[in-house]
């Protein structure tokens, strides 16, 4: 009862946001010009039907998304404290489009989003080698944070090397929804086919949490387990980060809150951090967008300066 | 090469290694100059300096300071990360690692950008502000963790920290966007611009901050056996924590404020030098010191030779140098 | 013989522990496995539960390699308590104990009413009924003992495997479990535990199996095994054996 009443308040707080974000910009448009401007007779149908709409359902389908992932990672890895930036693959993802920024200046931004999904894949790919399936969970984790730091210090090196791209390659790895349209949407709608996935894995991931032995004698085949969930994580961050760049502490904090608010099953887990996933990222953005226009800040430092007095008090509080 | 240097008695391992600091130092002062200098004249420019002569200006004006401080600063951080790694007995703790660079570059950055009329001086007091709040941090979690497998969560907070600091700085940067390439440069760690106005406030520190660094070897031994028995052998772990955090604090300041958030030296040196000499801290962080000093002047000369004319932040290369190795470290140290 | 073991070699890596190790389980037994330290009977018992995979020889349930039979058809089979186990965040003590029915649940994991039935059942026989809703992560660390063998035994299985299951309880609640035990052997169940205490072993368990160095040195009812050269021979200790006064089952005094 209590979870079915959280979740109802969550989707109202979300619906609010949504509203919020098509209204608030640099022209703030009342609730009726909201209405009408889904009319293509409307002045502000261009506004809300090019620019603020594509871009709040990108916010609720990315921040869903890496709220997911993290969740997954968090279960599989065992670790309150993982997020996927462990896996590296938005540090891979990074280093791939800051090296097509910098060596192939000239190729279309069409590319920039095929690149770092491969990139991101890839770090994956690395990881999963240096690894394989046996590892136990926090070597994988500290894996994963090690490789992400050769990415980190290559990428510094790129961008050092080549100070001329260097605020480009800035901006996109800080993580932002600035820009981006109908296209990006529609790349990113097919990953939606792994949600599902995740909530069949669900009952596999509460089992992993009680150790693997335990999952083992409980008939939970560990290694396939962490594979697909790890896999699913892997493949959603990938084609966030590939779009947005890398938004960070979204899927370590959502599912935290999403654990104080209905507990650690997955079952009811999942869907509620996607839910708060989508709403920080709604809030982070509107903040962003907001708070000083027309300049914006990205939306990924917003989440960052969001997240970062809860996850001190997260770090204090874990014993 | 290593199996000869791990035969040889604690003294002479000093002895080769503080040869090889020389051979790199002297190097330094000559090699890759767009005004070309020779082995001799980098000698004969400290031996008898001549004020008229080109070569012997550049050597005494750009390139000693240059070489000072890069060994200086080597030195500073690898004894920082041997200290780390013996109070938290986390052999993957280091500045960089457990977050200590990234609260010491926002700090740096926040006043760079917010406030450069207080000029380097604020900008060093900012750094070592930074360091320290990320540094207390760990510590209160590195102390109400304990036990043996705690290592991972202990890097895992590190990691969040310096993502937290690393975000906010790039908003800082971003936010002033004329700033960036500095910034970034020093960021990465770089001794390009390095002049005696800025070994004068460096040298104080790392002398008080290193001598008093090698006094609490014997105690980082005890602290080796667990929190407990080094108790029960009499050390004050309160007082210790203390002493060594400031100590990290002022080193790794020292540090930062000269050369910029140079990475890796401080997780890597410390476990060659346990390689060279086993467990005993007393050993460990002369050693410690004499070979951050070497690398960090190797890495700066190959910083001027990798796309010469041009200059490579010495720290980008350490990192290239570093992270596979942290890789390594984290498959052979992590059960 | 359900459970049985063939010349299986266990270990970690390189280092072999269980060397060459032939059992038959008896079944309908309380089975203690004893040993000093380091003798391999924990790596034993996981190898018996399929955690380990043998580097040679097969551990077998009736005639068939365990390893080649399916993971939910064990899990009906054998239930294992390891020795420490995670604190999960964010479970009560209900879920944590209903997870234990999960090889009996569809993908989603909904209880039925059996599954709750048995739920019920087995938090009364461990004493957790007051702990129902609080969170894992908040007990002391033998009411968290006791939450995990409510979930070993919400499995419902014909063998329980326990390692150390006495570890970080106290005193009468050592002894309630061990009557627990008892009661379950007497409804069919086959118990397979790791113990450090000889003569807790020798008054509860029906028969014992003393290991060193990753062998089997010698197994058998109390009596047969518990002797004063055996207790010389594995734990290189010099002690009387005596008639326990009560429960009439021999016990060790060390010299």
């Amino acid at each position: 009862m209590k979870t079915l009443s959280l979740s109802a308040l969550l989707l109202c707080v979300m619906c609010v946001l949504v509203m919020m974000n098509l209204s608030f910009g640099a022209v703030s448009l009342t609730f009726n010009d909201l209405l009408s401007g889904f009319q293509p007779t409307s002045e502000f149908y261009f506004t809300i039907h090019e620019y603020r709409l594509p871009r709040t359902l990108l916010a609720m389908l990315v921040g869903g998304m890496m709220a997911l992932s993290g969740t997954l990672v968090q279960g599989v890895i065992r670790n309150p404290l993982a997020s996927p930036d462990v896996l590296g693959v938005s540090h891979g993802a990074g280093l791939a489009a800051v090296l097509l920024m910098t060596l192939y200046p000239d190729v279309s931004v069409y590319w920039l989003p095929w690149t770092a999904l491969c990139g991101g894949l890839l770090a994956a790919l690395v990881l999963w080698l240096l690894c394989g399936s046996h590892s136990s969970a926090i070597k994988l984790a500290i894996t994963g944070i090690a490789l992400a730091t050769l990415y980190g210090s290559l990428v510094d090196f790129l961008m050092l090397t080549r100070p001329l791209e260097i605020n480009n390659a800035l901006l996109w790895l800080t993580g932002s929804l600035w820009g981006r349209g109908w296209d990006q949407v529609t790349m990113i709608l097919p990953w939606l086919i792994l949600v599902p996935v995740a909530f069949w894995l669900a009952k596999r991931i509460n089992l992993v949490q009680l150790g693997d032995d335990v999952a083992t004698s409980l008939g939970v085949s560990i290694p396939v387990t962490r594979l697909a969930v790890l896999a699913i994580a892997v493949g959603m961050t990938a084609a966030c980060v590939s779009i947005c760049g890398p938004i960070g502490f979204l899927g370590l904090v959502a599912p935290h809150l999403a654990r104080r608010l209905v507990g650690g099953r997955h079952q009811i887990l999942l869907p509620c951090a996607i839910l708060v996933g989508m709403t920080l990222l709604l809030l982070a953005d509107l903040v962003a967008r907001t708070i000083d226009p027309p300049i914006e800040l990205p939306a990924g430092i917003m989440t960052a300066i969001l997240g970062a007095p809860y996850f001190l008090w997260l770090l204090f509080r874990t014993k | 090469m290593k199996s000869f240097l791990q035969k040889l008695p604690f003294l002479g391992q000093c002895i080769a290694l503080s040869f090889l600091l020389c051979v790199f130092a002297w190097l330094s002062l000559f090699t890759w100059s767009i005004i070309p200098i020779s082995g001799t004249q980098a000698l004969s420019a400290l031996t008898s300096p001549n004020p008229n002569n080109i070569a012997h200006r550049i050597i005494l004006d750009l390139r000693l300071p240059r070489v000072l401080i890069a060994g200086t600063v080597g030195a500073c951080l690898a004894v920082a990360g041997a200290i780390m790694q013996g109070l938290t007995r986390n052999p993957l703790a280091s500045p960089s690692v457990l977050g200590v660079n990234a609260g010491a570059a926002l700090g740096m950055a926040t006043v760079s950008t917010v406030a450069p009329w207080l000029g380097v001086f604020g900008t060093s007091v900012a750094a070592i502000i930074g360091g320290a709040i990320t540094w207390s941090l760990v510590m209160i979690l590195g102390t109400a963790w304990r036990g043996g497998n705690e290592h991972g969560r202990l890097v895992l907070a590190g990691v969040a920290i310096s993502a937290l600091c690393a975000a906010l700085t790039k908003a800082m940067i971003m936010l002033y966007e004329d700033q960036a390439v500095g910034v970034m440069t020093w960021l990465a760690g770089s001794v390009a611009d390095a002049r005696w106005s800025d070994w004068q406030p460096l040298w104080p520190m790392a002398l008080f901050g290193l001598s008093a660094a090698f006094l609490v070897g014997p105690t980082l031994n005890l602290l080796n056996l667990g929190e407990d028995s080094a108790r029960s052998l009499g050390v004050k772990l309160g007082l210790v924590r203390m002493i060594c955090s400031v100590l990290v604090l002022i080193l790794v300041g020292a540090a930062l404020s000269a050369a910029g958030a140079i990475a890796f030296v401080g997780l890597l040196v410390p476990h060659i030098a346990r390689a060279l000499t086993g467990q005993d801290y007393r050993k460990i962080l002369p050693l410690t010191a004499i070979m951050g000093a070497t690398l960090v002047v190797l890495a700066d000369v190959v910083s001027r030779a990798i796309i010469f004319p041009m200059e490579t932040p010495a720290g980008a290369i350490i990192a290239l140098i570093g992270a596979p190795f942290f890789i390594y470290m984290v498959r052979s140290k992590t059960s | 013989m359900s459970l049985s073991t063939h010349n299986l070699s266990v270990g970690y890596h390189d280092h072999v522990i269980v060397k060459q190790v032939n059992l038959n389980i008896p079944e309908g037994k309380i089975i203690a496995l004893l040993g000093p330290n380091g003798c391999g009977k924990s790596t034993l018992l996981k190898s018996l539960a399929r955690i380990l995979k043998p580097m040679s020889g097969e551990v077998r349930w009736q005639d068939n390699n365990l390893h080649t039979l399916p993971a939910n058809f064990l899990a009906k089979n054998l239930a294992l308590l390891p020795q420490t186990q995670p604190i999960p965040e964010g479970i009560s003590v209900r879920d944590l104990v209903a997870y234990g029915r999960s090889p009996y649940t569809g993908f989603w994991g909904r209880l039925n009413a059996e599954d709750k039935r048995i739920i019920q059942q087995v938090m009364q026989e461990t004493e957790i009924i007051k702990l129902a809703d609080q969170w894992v992560s908040e007990l002391s660390g033998g009411q968290r003992q006791r939450v995990w063998l409510a979930m070993t035994l919400a499995q419902d299985t014909p063998y329980l495997l326990l390692d150390e299951p006495t570890t970080y309880m106290d005193l009468s609640h050592q002894v309630e479990l061990m009557h627990l035990l008892r009661k379950l052997n007497l409804q069919g169940k086959t118990i397979i535990t790791v113990l450090h205490d000889i003569n807790q072993a020798a008054r509860y368990c029906d028969h014992l199996i003393v290991m060193k160095q990753g062998q089997i040195i010698t197994q058998g009812s109390p009596e047969s095994v518990l002797t004063k050269a055996m207790l010389k021979d594995v734990f290189a200790l010099d002690a009387q054996i005596y008639q326990d006064p009560i429960a009439k089952t021999p016990m060790c005094v060390v010299e």
